[in-house]
């Protein structure tokens, strides 16, 4: 299944369940409509996605864990999320389950920066996330060039982890701490993105230095975390 | 004398605060769990008006470098802190609660959306929809 967290994006998430619909016609599409306050789950809906919706702001993590808890309770054996404001492309899920399945791991980050993607980006971003990659990658023991890719793909395993213990601050560096420490195995791949079709970054300019700052002091943290026991499920 | 001023204000003082706090129990305002701070503070600067003179003595004043008043002044502080600390604990945890409780909202609503549209042409229909909802649900 797909799961696209929404937070006021109604110019673009038509456009995302639509791509992913005609792309991936036998995948349920779950939209997570974050307490928007425009048109984001009529939208979602016109479109054919099943729409879940909260009543009130989660942030970010909460509305992903939502989605896994969706998956999980569900039954669902793979859960993709993407980005709601368009700058995923759906094309490239196939890459991802691909490497869900061939390289036998637990999650695969859909990469911007892995090989000789040509995504651009400002100087600044582009260091930040570097500084990111390096950080997480020494935490997690393997190269990690795009901790911060919302592009996703989660086996069952994962999927159970994220539904009872996902990161609220800043999930998506974050679960990467989280998979590393329950001994969970990811991987990556090279996707194309695009700019964001709508909407404004989470992240603006002037406080992107305070942004790093708090991120890496939440990886810091999360590294002195006990670990959430995951317990096995009946066969 | 100066003590005496300051005992009576400091054990006024507490007094007010222990009788707040039983008062708002009394009336069910204020929660057990969270009122045991409260009456531990109370308790505390009222025992330091009651006996001044441990606190006066050159054994307590030799010990800690600590004069009466600021004696009062630093335990009652001491308390607030515990207090906030106590808080932010029970604020970490009603945000936990929280969110669990919008998400299983989120969830429970779509399971009853989707639910009710699968009854509702049954009531038409003079046969029901197969259910197909619960433990066989396609995977992905």
């Amino acid at each position: 299944m797909v799961i696209i967290p929404a937070y006021n994006e109604e110019e673009s998430v038509g456009k995302v369940v639509e791509k992913v619909h005609t792309l991936l016609p036998q995948v349920e599409v779950l939209v997570i409509n974050d307490g928007s306050t425009d048109l984001t789950s009529e939208k979602a809906r016109g479109y054919g996605a099943t729409v879940l919706d909260l009543p009130f702001n989660l942030g970010i993590g909460g509305a992903m864990q939502t989605g896994y808890k969706f998956a999980y309770e569900k039954g669902h054996d793979v859960a993709i999320q993407v980005d709601a404001d368009g700058q995923h492309d759906p094309g490239e899920i196939p890459k991802l389950l691909l490497a869900l399945t061939e390289k036998q791991v637990d999650m695969v980050i859909g990469s911007r920066f892995l090989g000789n993607s040509e995504f651009k980006s400002s100087m600044g971003r582009r260091l930040g996330i570097s500084v990111f990659s390096k950080v997480i990658s020494t935490i997690a023991g393997q190269r990690i060039t795009d901790p911060t890719s919302g592009f996703r793909a989660a086996s069952r395993k994962a999927i159970q982890l994220f539904a009872s213990d996902y990161p609220q601050d800043y999930p998506e560096p974050e679960a990467v701490v989280l998979l590393h420490q329950c001994r969970l195995r990811m991987g990556e791949v090279q996707v194309g993105m695009s700019e964001r079709s709508s909407g404004l970054s989470s992240i603006t300019k002037i406080k992107s230095v305070y942004y790093m700052v708090k991120v890496l002091l939440a990886i810091f943290v999360d590294c002195f975390k006990k670990p959430p026991f995951l317990r096995q499920e009946g066969e | 004398m100066m003590l005496i001023k300051i005992q009576i204000i400091v054990g006024l003082l507490s007094m007010g605060l222990l009788s707040i706090t039983f008062e708002l129990i009394r009336k069910k305002k204020l929660r057990e769990e969270y009122a045991i701070l409260w009456l531990f503070t109370g308790i505390a600067v009222l025992v330091f008006s009651l006996w001044p003179e441990f606190f006066l003595s050159q054994f307590f004043v030799r010990m800690t470098g600590i004069f009466y008043l600021s004696a009062v002044v630093l335990i009652a502080f001491f308390f607030l802190l515990l207090i906030v600390f106590h808080f932010s604990v029970v604020i970490s945890n009603l945000t936990e609660e929280n969110k669990n409780l919008a998400q299983r909202y989120g969830l429970l609503e779509l399971e009853f959306k989707e639910l009710r549209k699968r009854s509702l042409p049954s009531e038409t229909d003079t046969h029901p929809p197969p259910r197909s909802g619960g433990a066989g649900m396609t995977s992905f």
